[in-house]
């Protein structure tokens, strides 16, 4: 999950993070804690209601609405809590927190361990993966977008449109590793 | 379809029973917190970045750890409004002295409708600017696309367009002296001023710079010094170097005798700029110049 099925170059989910917050090098690491933590808790509560609520009913259709109704309380539940406590980490993660609330990475996750029909600890560790493989790609974007920063590049393609240029080329690049499985 | 229903209330209601919870079992917010809350309530909010710190609540944060950086950089927004001058004193237990720190944006040009060429490409000033430094016929004049009236946060710069001189006009009422439009004007027209300027002098065209005289713009500054000559405060220096007037804002007693001789008019007084003067003024000197 982290380097074949990445979620964001070859998924192609998260990508206004991917974007946003791959200017420095320590917003993405920040960020990138932030929301392998959101994932990891949002797939365990997720696929705990799946399991335990949805499938018994029969209601598995509903999955993305109550999806969006958990994912959005747990990250205020998950705000609150560090704000009250740790601020310190409050500090550091900042604005990154109520900014994943409804990210499409965090939803596309769950809504992956459900269509795949995985067991609560499997999409524990899936949730781990695509977060790890998000921080990945951002520390790996931000540390090429810092040396571009300094780099000789034409005026029109500067910021935004070379990072995408550099972001299709790192999609290439993962893509390699979907021929090793 | 009722069991859905109960299924996603029951849900909705037990996710917020646990904020309920939660917000009610973890202690108290940290003191450090609630104090950059309060103070961020005191500020402007507009988020315009003119201090340098991305928003105001980071402007917010910097303050509740050093109160001194309203004065090392100060808020142009707060220093303008009294009010929110004075919440925020007593915010941070500190007397604040508005008066040397306030300023205003001034567009240092009266318009000249005269074109040396037909200009449609990219409608903003920056890319006009680029050929042949701009199309009107005084390279320092203001190209009145507009840039300096996107940028501004308070909405405080207006384009005229009457007789065809497109022309920025700051009202000094609404401005805060941020100084964003100042670092947008390709021309560098834009000057800040300090808010108790009495008299502002509206041309960016000095003999430093080219040539002085008429026949780049119909209405620059002739150099005549007609407005020193008139001064009976000695409230007016005249800077030989430049070639242009400069004010003394102590001696001004604002008795108009430069305004009055300028023939160009391209002396106001900075209350008076305001968009509606100005526009009266543009006519005046129509029908002046026919």
């Amino acid at each position: 999950m982290a380097v074949i099925n990445n979620l964001v170059l070859s998924k192609f989910l998260g990508l206004c993070p991917f974007f946003g917050v791959s200017k420095k090098l320590t917003n993405a690491i920040s960020m990138g804690a932030a929301v392998t933590l959101v994932m990891l808790i949002a797939s365990l509560s997720t696929s705990v209601i799946y399991n335990y609520i949805l499938i018994p009913f029969n209601v598995e259709f509903m999955n993305i609405i109550i999806y969006i109704l958990v994912i959005a309380s747990l990250v205020q539940i998950v705000e609150l809590t560090i704000r009250r406590t740790n601020i310190a980490l409050y500090n550091a993660l900042g604005i990154y927190l109520p900014l994943i609330t409804t990210n499409c990475a965090v939803l596309g996750i769950t809504l992956i361990n459900a269509k795949e029909g995985y067991s609560i600890i499997e999409s524990m560790v899936s949730a781990l993966g695509a977060g790890i493989g998000f921080t990945l790609v951002l520390i790996i974007m931000s540390g090429i977008r810092e040396k571009l920063e300094v780099s000789d590049c034409p005026k029109a393609m500067r910021g935004l449109p070379i990072a995408f240029i550099t972001a299709a080329l790192l999609a290439l690049a993962f893509l390699g590793f979907s021929g090793m499985m | 379809m009722i069991l859905v229903i109960v299924i996603l209330t029951s849900i909705g209601l037990a996710c917020a029973m646990l904020i309920f919870i939660m917000n009610k079992v973890l202690p108290a917010e940290p003191e450090a917190l609630k104090k950059t809350e309060k103070i961020a309530e005191y500020l402007p909010g507009v988020n315009c970045g003119a201090c340098g710190l991305p928003g105001c609540f980071a402007y917010a944060q910097a303050l509740a750890k050093d109160k001194d950086l309203i004065t090392t950089n100060p808020c142009m927004a707060v220093l303008q409004d009294e009010k929110m001058l004075g919440d925020l004193e007593r915010m941070l237990d500190i007397k604040i002295d508005s008066s040397s720190m306030n300023k205003k944006a001034v567009v240092c040009c009266t318009g000249d409708p005269e074109t040396i060429s037909n200009y449609s490409g990219i409608e903003t000033c920056k890319s006009a600017s680029k050929l042949t430094s701009g199309f009107k016929k005084c390279p320092y004049g203001c190209l009145g696309f507009g840039d300096c009236a996107k940028v501004c946060p308070q909405d405080a710069i207006q384009i005229y367009a009457a007789s065809g001189r497109n022309i920025a006009v700051v009202d000094p009422e609404k401005c805060t002296g941020c100084g964003l439009c100042v670092k947008e004007c390709p021309n560098n027209l834009i000057k800040l001023v300090p808010a108790d300027t009495k008299i502002v002098f509206l041309c960016s065209y000095d003999s430093i710079k080219d040539i002085p005289g008429r026949e780049k713009c119909f209405r620059g500054c002739l150099h005549c010094r007609k407005c020193y000559k008139a001064c009976e405060h000695d409230a007016i220096i005249w800077n030989k170097e430049k070639g242009i007037p400069e004010f003394d804002s102590a001696k001004c007693t604002l008795c108009g005798a430069c305004i009055e001789v300028c023939p160009h008019d391209k002396l106001i007084e900075l209350s008076k700029v305001t968009p509606e003067d100005k526009k009266e003024y543009k006519e005046k000197e129509k029908v002046g110049s026919k």
